[in-house]
């Protein structure tokens, strides 16, 4: 059925002017008799608990003709007869009513984000290394999600992060996690976003920026830390808040393990040579308004200059959020801050380098937010040339300004500048102008 | 064996930190409710069996929390979670019950109950389609605001807590009877109140009170949303002003968490009342739910005078 006719039928069907919906009451008041006849003859009526049935609740579905023995079988006959023809004539007249379809329901729940970008850069080349950064002057599409989730079984829950770009579709994330661990532990398996941090682990979706902090895409490359692989958290019975989270992943890719095997596709030859992350996560609820959540972050792999030299990035996250709930108020005051310090062996040397950024936002009003940033990265302190980024020589900084107008929270349109201060070259301005929108389930949004 | 020596005072920390923060020998059904009202009504009904928390604050607008992790914590060691359901909580509940490791409290959790199935739901659209707004498919979650369906949450939750607690049924059962004849009465003593203002118009900020204005026969001629959880526009707000003038409204209600500017302006111009109505009981502050009711009531009868 198509969903048009489908909508005639259901909003048809809630119409009571209509000759349906009268045969339908008919047929419930038959079929009542039928029932009191029923529960009288064989028990003792009792008083309901239950609320009256909704008005609007869904057809009622087509009883099993059961004669009464204690009724008149005749009579029970005739009007088993009557109501098959009325059914039998209804189902002539009009398709059946849209909902619920046994089995549809079973759908995962789907929502479509997509997000486009105009941009404009001061130079030809510019350094933007998110791989959903607006990356030529002009119109960009920076990515079509599709995030679908639902439970599997009691035992485990899917989801799926699945996007659209304009070279292909990519499958960032397909995991399962399990619901029902004992102890307070949870693993999740399949291919997902490493919680090293605090930015990583999220979806552009959730930014207060057109683009990526630079640490992430130098660091781990353009889609962040992921990768295929298994991951055990925990959280601990102290007081307080307290995750203790422990992940193996695949060290392979250019785009999401850059800084261990990365492009170079070296076979694993012992089960050290996977990408080992654990990290400790806190939070403290200073009062019902202000929020501390804090991180510390260490991801460990053998590096693409071989397997013996191997790569640590440790790392610190800090997010405190003032959000007033005790009085009537739409404004939200967030600062996050983060620092990814990098140990890379390299034959015969140590590459050590520190990256990271901090930003506020600032929603102002209802609709409105706007926001700041400050990107830095310091040169690989050798005096030599970094195998992944010879031309890193210098420290190189970026700030960013954004404004975002918010016309539900199911759409936004965000205008950002930034000028970027690479030790090496030139600056370089750009600027984008930036919407989202989304469609379908209503997605959960974590803290 | 030197080197290890260091351990055992971190292993005696460690264990000291799990016995304090180990529950109470006392087996209280521990019961976390994600409005307060809901949380209210699970106090009367568990007595002293239980111990209730409430997600939100009555301050607080239940479509737009937090998922703080602190609250992942209450969830990994709640009996039962008490929601209100028909997608109010969507949002940011599911994030936190999938958190919380503890299958008790997942939507097929056996401490799981959504009280939007046990009550008639209002508004509940065509069509479902954000163009109309931010509507609620399954209906208004609102329903709070009316006794009796507050009456049929009780109802479900004394259920609720049997199935969970079954030696304390009987308790359970006799704290509903008291707080259902409780209800009854304050609901009469409610109406009668609200009695000569039946048929009354009354203009709103939200389709949030349509359970109570329904209840006490007031109507509800206007939204100053143009369409739900979209900010009203100057257009939008001129023509509430003039229905408001030509209809000669007396109250102009919201809750206490929406931004109250506009209703004052509308207040003003027509001239009618700004009614600001608790967005739930007070449960931090001991407040119970027919307390919580009574300042609903009276705000609305000070309004319409």
């Amino acid at each position: 059925m198509s969903p048009a006719v489908a909508q005639a039928a259901a909003s048809s069907f809630h119409d009571p002017n209509t000759e349906r919906h009268v045969s339908a009451r008919s047929r419930i008041r038959a079929w009542a008799a039928i029932a009191i006849l029923a529960v009288t003859s064989t028990a003792v009526a009792q008083p309901s608990t239950e609320p009256p049935p909704e008005p609007e609740s869904e057809p009622v579905p087509e009883p099993v003709p059961d004669p009464d023995p204690a009724g008149d079988p005749a009579l029970d006959a005739e009007l088993a007869a009557a109501l098959a023809a009325d059914a039998a004539a209804e189902a002539k007249a009009q398709p059946p009513p849209a909902a619920p379809v046994s089995g549809s329901v079973m759908n995962p729940d789907i929502s479509f984000i997509v997000d486009v970008a105009a941009a404009w850069f001061g130079e030809d080349e510019h350094l933007q290394t998110g791989g959903h950064d607006p990356s030529k002057n002009g119109f960009n599409l920076q990515q079509v999600e599709m995030a679908i989730g639902k439970s599997v079984d009691p035992y485990f829950r899917f989801d799926a992060n699945i996007v659209f770009g304009a070279f292909g579709v990519e499958v960032e994330e397909a995991y399962a996690t399990t619901l029902a661990l004992p102890r307070s532990l949870q693993v999740r398996a399949g291919q997902f976003l490493t919680r090293f941090g605090r930015i990583n682990p999220t979806h552009l979706h959730a930014w207060d920026f057109v683009d990526q902090p630079f640490a992430i895409g130098r660091v781990f490359g353009a889609e962040g830390n992921r990768g295929a692989g298994v991951e055990l958290s925990w959280l601990t019975p102290l007081p307080w808040y307290a995750e203790l989270v422990v992940s193996a992943t695949d060290p392979v890719g250019e785009g999401t393990a850059r800084s261990f095997f990365g492009p170079t596709e070296l076979p694993l030859e012992t089960p050290l040579d996977v990408q080992t992350t654990v990290a400790l996560k806190q939070f403290a609820e200073l009062s019902p308004d202000w929020s501390l959540l804090g991180g510390l972050s260490l991801a460990t792999g053998p590096n693409a200059t071989g397997h013996d030299n191997r790569t640590d990035v440790w790392g610190a996250d800090l997010f405190v959020k003032f959000r007033p709930i005790t009085e009537a108020s739409t404004t939200v005051v967030s600062l996050q801050a983060e620092v990814l310090h990098r140990r890379r062996q390299v034959p015969h040397d140590l590459l050590v380098d520190t990256s990271g950024y901090a930003q506020v936002f600032w929603r102002f009003a209802a609709r409105w937010g706007t926001a700041a940033r400050w990107d830095f990265g310091t040169a690989a302190d050798d005096g030599g040339a970094d195998y992944l980024d010879p031309e890193w020589t210098e420290a190189r900084h970026r700030a960013s300004a954004s404004v975002t107008f918010y016309p539900t929270e199911f759409s936004r349109l965000r205008a950002q500048g930034s000028y970027d201060m690479p030790g090496w070259r030139d600056g370089i301005w750009a600027a984008f102008l930036a919407l989202e929108v989304s469609v379908g389930a209503h997605a959960a949004h974590k803290f | 064996m030197r080197k290890l020596l260091p351990i055992v005072p971190l292993v005696a920390l460690a264990a000291l930190a799990t016995v304090a923060a180990a529950p109470p020998a006392v087996a209280d059904v521990k019961v976390v409710a994600t409005v307060p009202s809901l949380a209210a009504i699970a106090k009367e009904v568990g007595g002293k069996h239980v111990s209730v928390t409430a997600i939100s604050l009555p301050t607080q607008d239940a479509h737009f929390v937090d998922a703080k992790p602190s609250l992942v914590l209450k969830l990994n060691k709640a009996d039962a979670l008490l929601a209100i359901g028909a997608d109010l909580e969507i949002g940011w509940l599911p994030a936190l019950q999938t958190q919380a490791r503890n299958p008790r409290i997942l939507s097929s959790g056996a401490g799981y109950l959504e009280c939007a199935a046990h009550v008639t739901l209002r508004d509940r659209p065509a069509v479902a389609d954000r163009a109309q707004g931010d509507v609620h498919a399954a209906g208004n979650p609102h329903f709070l605001y009316d006794p009796r369906a507050a009456a049929a949450c009780a109802r479900a939750i004394a259920a609720h807590f049997a199935r969970l607690d079954g030696k304390r049924a009987k308790a359970y059962q006799a704290n509903l009877a008291r707080f259902l004849a409780a209800l009854d009465g304050a609901r009469a003593r409610w109406e009668k109140h609200l009695a000569a203002h039946r048929g009354a118009p009354v203009i709103t900020y939200h389709r949030s009170l349509t359970y109570l204005l329904d209840w006490l026969g007031l109507v509800e001629v206007a939204t100053i949303e143009p369409k739900p959880g979209i900010p009203p526009t100057a257009s939008h707000v001129a023509a509430v002003i003039d229905l408001g003038k030509a209809k000669a409204v007396k109250a102009v209600a919201q809750e206490a968490y929406y931004p109250d500017k506009t209703c004052a302006l509308v207040a003003r111009k027509i001239p009618a009342a700004v009614v600001r109505i608790p967005g739930g009981a007070d449960v931090a502050r001991g407040q119970s739910y027919i307390q919580h009711m009574d300042e609903v009531v009276n705000s609305l009868a000070a309004g319409l005078k």
